[in-house]
């Protein structure tokens, strides 16, 4: 898998090399470099040697995370840029894709357990809809309807200016904190559930909720006190409307598969077994057939983390969310050859990870791979 | 309170009919048999005859195109079928269990064996903490044969032997008062199976359990059953101490079968071939159901379904008995 | 199979030989067709089916509309999609009247034309990605499935490496190293999917094929590995190549309406552009006070992908091997 970013990498030096101007040219002749830093370049980039020792030495500045120097952020380095924006994508599309999954996964086991019915036809038409829905138009749909309509949230954009003017922290800072407050919110949920499954029915799971609440409570109260909690809601407030955008595009994919694949695990004979057991309906479902029916979904997953992937570029460039795929397509669109590079590059370590996630929770759910 | 000597499951006129897109298929009609508390029942047939049909009325385990359109399934003297589903749930497993005839995929491939079994004595309150729920595993386990500490493996490490014999703990872990096999040993080969049945069927004997014992195996039965149910056609075309049908079976279709599997009892009969195939249940033959393969088959089979004849427990349904000490009754 | 003579055959026999070959092939064919016949029945039983061949039929025919109302009774000077422009209005964009059925854009051009000018477009971008995919997908599969091993090893490595590029990202940042007009979009589209996720389910289908009796028969009667492959193994793989030609047509659609929108396709007019048009002048969060600026071409883009699609899964419950996906 590695393979990819590798592949990435090369076809996007051998395209720019391609170009009438070459490789070299498009550092060189940028008007806005000063002479010595435009000789710097040229040695930093080996831009008079031929062609395939430039790609090695392409390769060594990839590799090394040294991707040049923006042109549209001059004199910012490309990493930088992309280190302050990477972030923001990663918030916006791995909660996107958690919630979509849960809500389709959730959909779709219902759906298939009982069968035909009104629901069952409303959540696959509305299901088939979204999915197939031109992203773009939806997105606008979205943001005319509950941000000018009903007024309920900002239109676009990370931030609202008027309410950070006068504010002695930066946008960064604050998002930085938000994303070790989720983080550490995540890690305690997590070990909450451990410990609870650790104890087995010793303690009844209904201590769990409030447990987990009582964390979340904290640390929303110390954004409260913080000072900066006006700020961190404004970036929240700004959130919402994209992840939902784009939850709702992606959760019908899930949904429909797991209605699929939950149809096939309903006649499995371990689901009978369940049954003839004597545990309760909700229990055959969600333990058994529900239990198994995930596996194939989450294989597939690793092609809804790239749809959504693909997804977030066309989201961020209608809610102006300035992540990797805003920075892509103004990137493209000024011409600014190096952010272009960089951008697809972590596009690409992006899709590397979504797989890697999914091989790596495949193992953990089916425990026939594991023990091989 | 129940009388001891009241059989523990009464099955009175049964009927069962699929929905299908041929139409109606009658899978079991008119089906009546008692057992005793303790003892074993057979039921036998070709494949196809209604066997798996009339196990899963008595779990009410029935798909949603399946139709129960009369009949009695009394046990201790209460009607299952007339429970809620929640009521029925609740007596599945604790009271009647079953092993199932595809036994390979009945164990859920993510979870541990013993996590699968704890899970039944857990909803079922069979005991009270989780250490001895797996005390009681271990326990089976080494009933049936295995070593405990495959509780922690997952189904996929275990050979088809073994999960049959899992499956059978499995069966066992709520101390059922009725306990319903399937075909259980049909997908394993002849050494495994033959070592399985016995200890079944020691199993069964050591825990005063009922047991009803489905196979298409006539030798099987002959083994293992105290009484058995010949079915073809979906219907109980006779039945008996299994000592008295396999000496002297009285319906032309029991004395086929057990031609095709010669010498139970050692004796000598002439080798009735059983030619042709069961009808087809959406569509069957009119009369007696195996008029068309029968090689005593009359006018009157054609036309009229058989009555019963009977002598003492032993009963048949056909028009020219071969033992003749079976009469009509009335 | 005949031996060729030391010299070449003489023409005779080389057209014997020849038409031989193509009545076999026919034959061939016509066995295909006829399975396709009697699944033709299922796929119209289904709603989604014919709902789909509807919606299909329905754009077919407004792409064939358009030359032929261009040449009958639309000006060109008024209704051309590109250059027209509509004097009469006093203000574009104007609402529908009915000179101009769907109104005019925020330049003063026939909303209509534009719709059916770009249905065409759409049509020739979808059915040649499509047609590119299925041609490396099939020839792939067979390949891979015939040869097995390093070859096969290799395609399904490729195979895995498509899948995981983000399609549309991709498309981006080479719509920034080289213009991209409809004819690259669909190359590029075609082989991302040609050697992608097709090139792996065609090759499962080509397994299964591989162990049928009648391959091992044409290999005793002396039939080469292109033979084979060609006349034995690709046959049989064109129903489920043309399922997988329905979901590519949906992609390559979606993905020609998102290039456009974001304004980085070199092309004349299409529903994106529409859209794109109608967005950088501000006038779609007017919501539904113009409407006509993006109900028709958004409509459109989502109507055909998903007749596209629907088409693809009710094609899917005629031949469907029920193949698994990999992994499992
Ligand atoms: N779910 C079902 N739907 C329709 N027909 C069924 C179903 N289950 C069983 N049958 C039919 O009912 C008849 C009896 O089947 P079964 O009880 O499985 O017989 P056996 O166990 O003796 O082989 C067969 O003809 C079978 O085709
Ligand atoms: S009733 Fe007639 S046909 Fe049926 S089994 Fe008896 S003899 Fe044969
Ligand atoms: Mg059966």
């Amino acid at each position: 898998m590695v393979l990819t970013l590798f592949l990435i990498i090369t076809l996007t030096f051998f395209l720019v090399e391609a170009q009438p101007g070459d490789y070299a040219s498009f550092y060189v002749l940028n008007p806005d470099l000063p002479p010595e830093v435009k000789d710097q370049i040229r040695a930093a980039f080996g831009l008079d040697r031929p062609v395939w020792q430039q790609y090695l030495i392409h390769l060594k500045n990839t590799v090394t995370g040294n991707l040049g120097v923006s042109f549209g952020n001059y004199p910012r380095p490309v990493i930088d840029v992309l280190a302050e924006r990477v972030p923001r994508t990663l918030v916006l599309f791995l909660t996107a894709t958690a919630v979509s999954f849960y809500i389709g996964f959730f959909l779709g086991k219902a759906i298939a357990w009982r069968r035909g019915g009104l629901f069952e036809y409303a959540t696959t038409i509305s299901g088939a809809v979204l999915f197939t829905a031109f992203t773009p138009a939806f997105a606008l749909m979205m943001i005319w309807v509950f941000a000018f309509k009903l007024g309920w949230f900002p239109v676009g954009k990370f931030l609202d200016p008027l309410v950070w003017r006068g504010a002695d922290v930066s946008a960064n800072y604050v998002f930085g904190n938000m994303l070790l407050s989720a983080g550490a919110f995540i890690v305690f949920a997590l070990l909450v559930m451990l410990l609870l499954k650790r104890f087995g029915r010793a303690v009844p799971s209904v201590v769990a909720l409030p447990i987990v609440l009582g964390g979340a409570a904290v640390i929303v109260a110390a954004w409260a006190i913080s000072g900066i909690g006006g700020l961190a809601l404004d970036i929240v407030k700004h959130m919402v409307l994209p992840v939902a955008t784009l939850t709702l595009i992606s959760f019908a994919g899930t949904m429909l598969l797991t209605r699929n694949s939950m149809l096939e695990t309903i006649r499995e004979d371990y689901v009978m077994a369940a049954r003839a057991k004597g545990l309760p309906d909700k229990q055959v479902r969600d333990r058994h057939a529900a239990r198994n029916a995930m596996l194939p979904v989450v294989t597939s997953l690793v092609y809804s983390l790239i749809f959504a992937i693909d997804g977030s570029v066309i989201i961020e460039s209608v809610f102006s969310w300035p992540g990797t795929g805003l920075t892509l397509l103004q990137a493209v669109r000024s011409e600014d050859l190096p952010l272009v590079m960089g951008a697809i590059l972590f596009i690409g370590v992006l899709s590397l990870l979504a797989h890697v996630v999914v091989d790596v929770l495949y193992v953990y759910l089916d425990p026939r791979i594991r023990y091989q | 309170m129940t009388d001891r000597r009241d059989p523990l499951l009464k099955v009175e006129g049964l009927s069962l009919s699929y929905q299908t897109r041929q139409g109606e298929l009658q899978a079991i009609r008119d089906v009546s048999f008692e057992l005793a508390r303790g003892s074993a029942l057979g039921l036998v047939g070709e494949s196809g005859c209604g066997k798996t049909s009339v196990a899963n009325c008595l779990m009410r385990l029935l798909p949603d195109s399946a139709r129960l359109s009369a009949g009695r399934v009394l046990l201790d003297g209460q009607d299952i079928l007339l429970l809620t589903e929640e009521e029925m749930r609740l007596l599945r497993w604790r009271r009647i269990s079953m092993v199932f005839q595809a036994a390979m995929n009945v164990l859920d491939p993510v979870y541990r064996v013993g996590q699968q079994i704890v899970e039944a004595i857990e909803t079922h309150g069979v005991e009270s903490t989780e250490p001895a729920a797996r005390e009681r595993v271990a326990r089976l386990f080494r009933l049936v044969g295995l070593d405990p500490k495959l509780t922690e493996h997952y189904p996929h490490e275990f050979s088809g032997g073994m999960r049959q014999r899992a499956v059978i703990a499995m069966a066992l872990s709520c101390d059922p008062d009725l306990m319903i096999a399937d075909e259980p040993t049909t997908a394993l080969d002849v050494i495994v199976q033959d070592r399985i049945l016995r200890e079944l069927k020691d199993i069964q004997q050591q825990l005063a359990m009922s047991l009803i014992y489905i196979s298409h195996d006539i030798a099987v039965v002959a083994e293992v059953t105290d009484v058995v149910g010949v079915m073809y056609a979906g219907r109980l075309v006779e039945m008996g101490d299994t000592a008295d049908v396999f000496r002297a079976p009285a319906h032309p279709y029991t004395a086929a079968l057990m031609s095709s599997f010669p010498s139970i009892s050692g004796e000598r009969r002439p080798l009735i071939s059983l030619p042709g195939e069961p009808p087809n249940l959406s569509d069957p033959p009119q009369g007696c159901p195996f008029h068309p393969r029968c090689a005593y088959a009359t006018d009157v089979c054609r036309v009229e379904y058989p009555p019963e004849v009977r002598a003492g427990s032993h009963r048949a349904a056909c028009w020219h008995p071969l033992d003749a000490t079976l009469v009509p009754q009335g | 199979m005949t031996t060729p003579e030391p010299f070449g055959p003489t023409p005779e026999i080389a057209v014997d030989a020849g038409s031989r070959r193509l009545r076999f092939v026919l034959a061939r064919l016509r066995l295909v067709w006829r399975s396709f016949r009697s699944g033709g029945g299922t796929f119209l039983e289904s709603q989604m089916g014919r709902l789909s061949l509807f919606i299909i039929i329905v754009y077919a025919l407004m792409a064939v509309a358009h030359p032929i109302l261009m040449a009958s009774v639309w000006d060109p000077a008024t209704y051309d999609p590109v250059t027209g422009y509509s004097f009469d209005q006093v203000e574009q964009p104007a609402p529908p009247s009915w000179k101009h059925p769907l109104g005019t854009d925020p330049l003063g051009r026939d909303v209509l034309s534009q719709l059916l000018y770009s249905t065409r477009s759409e049509f020739v971008l979808g059915i040649t990605a499509a047609l590119v995919t299925v041609t490396i997908a099939t020839f792939v599969g067979a390949v891979a499935a015939y040869y097995g091993r390093v070859v096969d090893a290799f395609f399904m490595r490729l195979a895995d490496l498509m899948i995981a590029l983000p399609a549309i990202s991709l498309l981006i940042v080479l719509s920034a190293l080289f213009p991209l007009n409809l004819f690259y979009l669909a190359l590029i589209i075609g082989v991302l999917s040609g050697f992608g996720g097709t090139a792996i389910i065609l090759k499962s289908q080509a397994l299964s094929i591989k162990v049928k009796p009648f391959i091992e028969a044409a290999r005793v009667a002396g039939g080469g590995h292109f033979h084979i492959i060609f006349v034995h193994i690709i046959p049989h793989l064109l129903p489920l190549a043309l399922l997988y030609m329905m979901f590519t047509v949906t992609s390559a659609i979606f993905a020609e309406a998102v290039l456009s929108f974001l304004g980085l396709l070199d092309l004349r007019m299409s529903w994106g552009i529409m859209i794109h048009t109608a967005n950088t002048g501000g006038y779609l969060l007017g919501g539904t006070r113009y409407w006509w600026l993006i109900v028709p071409a958004g409509a459109s883009i989502t109507l055909l992908c998903s007749a596209f699609y629907l088409a693809g899964r009710a094609l899917d419950e005629v031949v469907n091997p029920r193949l698994r996906q990999r992994n499992d």
